[in-house]
């Protein structure tokens, strides 16, 4: 099922990727992130990660888009261009999400152990260039998380799947991804900065799949038609490029599996 | 900007009048500054600032994820006060966010008790050192559906 506004492609898709959860990965999947995760933390051009989280907020301009109608279009361009420089290191890596209504453990653990295979964990931390600190002191990042039972609950997030309009589901959602930025605390909790917190992306994209749960259940709901062909700067991309996430090479299925059909040959 | 704020009274729907579904929307708020949680409090009798999610008047969060401060020169963040309608440039950043509650079963509460009217408070729970009034917005609007 897709929404009415991206009819669901005809044909398989070639190559789709799946985001899984932050708790869920192999330890095959876990060491390709942390892999591209590090590699591209290790670049200081425009394909590295002090670029990709200083367009969100500092150094200006600030380029994210918050409180207004286009918060999770804009956020999911951003991860898939953000995913699209993790797979130029690692082909096939995927952002996982955190589901942070599964309140067994607040922080995933693969972000919150500072080491990881006896090498420093590039998931736990990140330096934050000069030019994207609030202040000159301010050279990694940093976490203060509250007690994991402060987290968005499944009732508060079923709630607001149920919400058939689209913006007033944004607002609500937007509210929920707002605390958990003031739960995670430090780095985070400022719009400034979060981005450089690596945990920021799983957070982001627990956030899209949240949408893209929403855009399944309504399926006849969409996104206003008067956004569709707004641009998401500094992105080359428009509201309309974000609407089918399969269009844009993943999904979020739990898992799948597929057999070859008869073909069409006589 | 306060770190606390109580309407006045809001009118209640008319018993005779059924609703799906009832929300608080929170007009103009700002997000200029520090991240914060809006503790809100339904016929908030009794509710004083140190009252939070304990309390029987709470009726649930809005959280801002707010900018922190400008980092810009004079005037950066300052709002224009007018748009030209040909200007196709996005919308200033810290133009004012909208908020919404849902608060059915709180508005249902209320009725049965026979209560017309009431008012709304917010605390505001900011973790940020160096300000904790962090809240301000214009409007705050009881809706309800039917």
């Amino acid at each position: 099922m897709s929404p009415a506004t991206s009819p669901a492609p005809t044909r398989a898709p070639q190559a789709l990727r799946h985001r899984r959860s932050a708790r869920r990965l192999t330890s095959g999947q876990l060491a390709s992130f942390r892999a591209a995760m590090s590699a591209v933390q290790g670049i200081n051009d425009d394909r590295g990660f002090q670029y990709w989280a200083g367009i969100h907020g500092l150094p200006l301009p600030i380029s994210c888009t918050h409180h207004n109608e286009l918060f999770l279009p804009w956020h999911r361009a951003y991860l898939y261009l953000f995913e699209k420089a993790l797979q130029d290191r690692e082909p096939g890596v995927t952002l996982p999400w955190w589901d942070w209504t599964d309140h067994s453990e607040g922080i995933p653990a693969i972000y919150a152990r500072q080491r990881a295979d006896n090498k420093r964990n590039p998931l736990f931390d990140s330096p934050i260039q000069p030019g994207g600190r609030e202040r000159p002191s301010q050279k990694r990042t940093t976490r203060a998380p509250g007690p994991p039972g402060r987290l968005p609950t499944h009732a508060e997030v079923g709630a607001v799947l149920e919400n058939r309009d689209f913006l007033t589901f944004q607002t609500q959602l937007e509210s929920i991804h707002d605390g958990v930025h003031v739960w995670t605390g430090g780095t985070m909790q400022s719009i400034a900065t979060a981005a450089y917190d690596p945990v920021f992306w799983a957070h982001h994209c627990m956030i899209d799949r949240l949408w893209y749960l929403w855009q399944l259940r309504h399926s006849t709901s969409g996104v206003p038609r008067r956004l569709l062909d707004r641009a998401l700067a500094p992105f080359p991309m428009t509201v309309r490029d974000t609407l089918d996430v399969t269009g844009l090479g993943y999904d979020y299925a739990a898992s799948t599996a597929a057999a070859k059909g008869p073909g069409h040959h006589g | 900007m306060v770190e606390r704020f109580t309407s006045a009274p809001i009118e209640l729907p008319a018993p005779d009048r059924p609703f799906q579904r009832a929300d608080l929307l929170f007009y103009g708020l700002d997000h200029s500054g520090p991240s914060y949680e809006g503790q809100v409090f339904f016929d908030t009798r009794g509710v004083g600032g140190e009252a939070d999610q304990t309390h029987r008047a709470y009726v649930g969060s809005f959280f801002i994820f707010g900018h922190g401060g400008c980092f810009g020169d004079l005037g950066h963040c300052d709002i224009p006060a007018e748009r030209d309608a040909f200007d196709l440039r996005p919308p200033h950043q810290l133009e004012p966010a909208l908020r919404i509650l849902t608060v059915t079963d709180a508005v249902r509460t209320l009725l049965d008790r026979g209560v017309a009217g009431a008012k709304v408070t917010v605390n505001a729970r900011s973790a940020d050192p160096r300000s904790t009034s962090v809240l301000a917005f214009d409007t705050v609007r009881l809706a309800t559906y039917a």
